[in-house]
């Protein structure tokens, strides 16, 4: 039967993920921690990772606190080993730096402040963004939600907030 | 005469690699398996949709077009169990007239082959891997011996479905699942847990991990793990014969010769392997005649969403459905398209990754999604259509223009999906829609079409001037040269490949220890 999932149960698993850089220190963090103390993206600009984040948390609310920017950074270090959902779309892991670079600068050079991001993510849906350069508006926004989703609610902590039991057969230490 | 390190090779230590291994190794055979990817263990196999992304493809990428493409990183795998070991377990035969698609139809390939040639290997295999499922009530299924296990329990979501399908005058039967409903063999019966994709780590589905491979090592068959084959490289004595396989392990290349050598490595890289072993001198073995990568096909398929009033609970059950339909699937001629149709019906499904139901509708955001999560995650019914590809010679793996690293050419794949295959899946997913309406969901989506499953691009054939191997596998200008798994197939059918495959590749072995 599946084990019900406590707050105490998820801090006790341990979910170190990966190394970032904060304030000059290298730390083993979780991509959560890493956000909340505002790490030193290794691949992306700060500025792409905020872009990133708030568009990421405009589709998904709770992704930039889920640790979406620091998610994405910490797998594009990972190169052939990234498990972003590109890598079910066909994208070579060499294509995809270059392509998290090119959405955040058409969201920090196109997202108007006059418009909210879910009115800017909606002409993204269409297509509709004037000025977009690179890979399709839509596209970036189907992988970027995909991105989202997973480090909001593809974890065990992320079932729990949805009311589904996690009933693990082996679960992991770590979320990513 | 260069002396033999051993008297198979196997190349790719998947469903059928494996099959094969022990098979041989069980027939005295001393055994050699090349594996690209890293060992794997059922301890490896972490409950994550996110970890399970490194069982996929991982090695360079394979580059793609045409109108439907194959979605090869979703589809293959990498490491100890290859594509298998993330495979839902579906295990249903071929029909009988899948076997005679041009003969009946005038379209696309023949097998070289009847359902009554592959009905012993379906029945010793079934018995060997163990499943579960409901012959009687299956009143579609070709002849065959039961299943050896009873169906799985149905949960709340197929419940409700089965009711769309009578309402409409169809008929469901239990999904017949390489996946064990009670003990069986000394592996123990399914949690119901809904993990089947990142591979399942207690033994119950049976992959290649958990019935092939002990049997293998125990008659004493060896896996080199991270060992890439280039190419085949044909003995200069004597051109028909192959002599060696020559490969990458640890930055080295190097070579391994036997008496036969059997390329078992999944699709696209199979013909990968065979399209880079074309010297000067010589055609690549089995292109003799321009048929080697062409036919080659993947299912169109397409998920039915609907959201319910009622309590489906979609996180039970296991990832491949619990419920079959095959109706439509002898009527491949019938109105409105070409091709056989499936159903299969009442998937465990999870809020994210490529197939969740969160990914799947992006008109929901922001301050909507977390509610409409919480209501799917408790009301989602869904079912996933799997339609006929028909053989297309221009449909074909070709190398690609780049390399990597250790100068291994890359593949290219392109495919595109025939009109009549287009308009039946189309017809079928609206019907699908009407069925999901009929059970009583309240609102009703489909997914995008996808590429589900790869199969051709050395197909099997009675004629060498029309096909890469013959009926047994064996490639038509060697001797000893076998291909073995779903590129085989000179037809799709419409139900998932791997029972199929793995009959073939226990008739190989057969053949194979036969050979005096």
């Amino acid at each position: 039967m599946p084990e019900p999932l406590s707050r105490r149960h998820l801090l006790a698993r341990g979910t170190a993920a990966g190394f970032f850089v904060v304030a000059g220190e290298c730390l083993w963090l979780t991509p959560q921690e890493a956000e909340a103390r505002v790490f030193e993206p290794q691949i992306l600009s700060p500025q792409q990772c905020k872009a990133l984040s708030m568009l990421g948390d405009a589709l998904v609310p709770g992704a930039a606190a889920a640790g979406l920017s620091a998610y994405i950074d910490l797998q594009l270090q990972a190169g052939d080993e990234s498990l972003l959902i590109g890598k079910y779309l066909g994208v070579d892991t060499s294509a995809q730096t270059g392509f998290y670079r090119a959405a955040a600068d058409n969201v920090m050079s196109l997202a108007d402040e006059s418009i909210s991001m879910h009115t800017f993510a909606t002409s993204m849906a269409t297509d509709a963004v004037s000025g977009w350069a690179g890979p399709p508006a839509s596209y970036v926004l189907f992988v970027l939600r995909a991105d989202a989703l997973d480090v909001t609610y593809g974890t065990p902590e992320g079932f729990e907030k949805l009311g589904i039991p996690y009933m693990a057969q082996i679960k992991p230490d770590k979320p990513w | 005469m260069v002396s033999k390190d051993c008297d198979v090779i196997i190349v790719g230590a998947g469903a059928a690699g494996l099959t094969l291994a022990a098979r041989l190794a069980e027939g005295g055979k001393s055994v050699s398996v090349l594996e690209a990817g890293p060992e794997r263990k059922l301890g490896d196999l972490i409950s994550s949709q996110i970890w399970a992304r490194k069982l996929k493809w991982s090695e360079p990428a394979v580059s793609e077009s045409g109108d439907h493409k194959i979605g090869h990183a979703f589809n293959a795998g990498t490491g100890t169990g290859g594509s298998a070991l993330h495979h839902y377990g579906v295990w249903l035969r071929m029909h009988e007239g899948d076997f005679s698609l041009n003969s009946d139809h005038g379209l696309g390939l023949d097998w070289p082959l009847s359902y009554a040639d592959l009905a012993p290997y379906y029945d010793q295999v079934q018995a060997e891997v163990g499943l579960s499922g409901d012959s009687k009530q299956e009143r579609w299924r070709p002849q065959g011996a039961p299943y050896p296990m009873p169906p799985m329990p149905l949960f709340a979501q197929s419940r409700v479905l089965a009711k769309g399908f009578e309402k409409m005058g169809r008929h469901t039967a239990p999904l017949p699942l390489a996946i064990n409903s009670e003990p069986y063999k000394g592996r123990q019966a399914c949690h119901y847990d809904g993990w089947c994709d990142s591979g399942c780590s207690i033994g119950a589905l049976g992959n290649p991990l958990a019935v092939w491979l002990p049997r293998a090592q125990t008659a004493g068959a060896r896996i080199e793990h991270n060992a890439r084959v280039s190419r085949v490289i044909r003995d200069p004595q004597s051109p028909q014969r192959i002599e060696c396989v020559e490969y990458i392990q640890g930055g080295e290349s190097r070579s391994m010769y036997a008496e036969h050598i059997i390329v078992a490595a999944f699709t696209v890289q199979s013909v990968r392997i065979l399209l880079s072993s074309a010297t000067e001198r010589y055609a690549a073995p089995g292109n003799h005649s321009d048929k080697l990568g062409r036919y080659l096909m993947t299912h169109p398929a397409g998920t039915v969403f609907g959201l319910f009033d009622q309590e489906m609970f979609p996180h039970q059950g296991v990832t491949a459905g619990q419920l079959l339909n095959h109706d439509d699937y002898d009527k491949k001629d019938a109105p409105g398209g070409f091709g056989s149709s499936q159903w299969m019906i009442g998937h465990a499904i999870k809020p994210h990754d490529l197939l969740g139901y969160g990914t799947n509708r992006p008109d929901i955001f922001g301050a909507e999604l977390e509610p409409w999560l919480k209501k799917a995650s408790r009301h989602l019914g869904n079912m996933t259509l799997v339609c006929e590809d028909i053989p297309l010679p221009e449909n074909r793996i070709t190398l690609s223009d780049r390399a990597d690293s250790d100068g291994i050419a890359h593949a290219h794949a392109h495919h595109d999906l025939g009109p009549s295959a287009a308009a039946r899946c189309a017809q079928r997913m609206s019907e699908g829609a009407e069925i999901m309406r009929a059970a009583g969901a309240s609102e009703v989506w489909s997914g995008p079409r996808i590429g589900q499953h790869h199969m051709g691009g050395a197909v099997m054939g009675s004629d060498p001037a029309e096909s890469v191997t013959d009926a047994f596998g064996r490639v038509h200008d060697t001797d000893n040269l076998y291909v073995s798994g779903p590129a085989l197939f000179p037809s799709s059918g419409a139900v998932n490949p791997t029972f199929t495959l793995t009959a073939l590749a226990s008739r190989q072995a057969d053949h194979i220890l036969a050979i005096k």
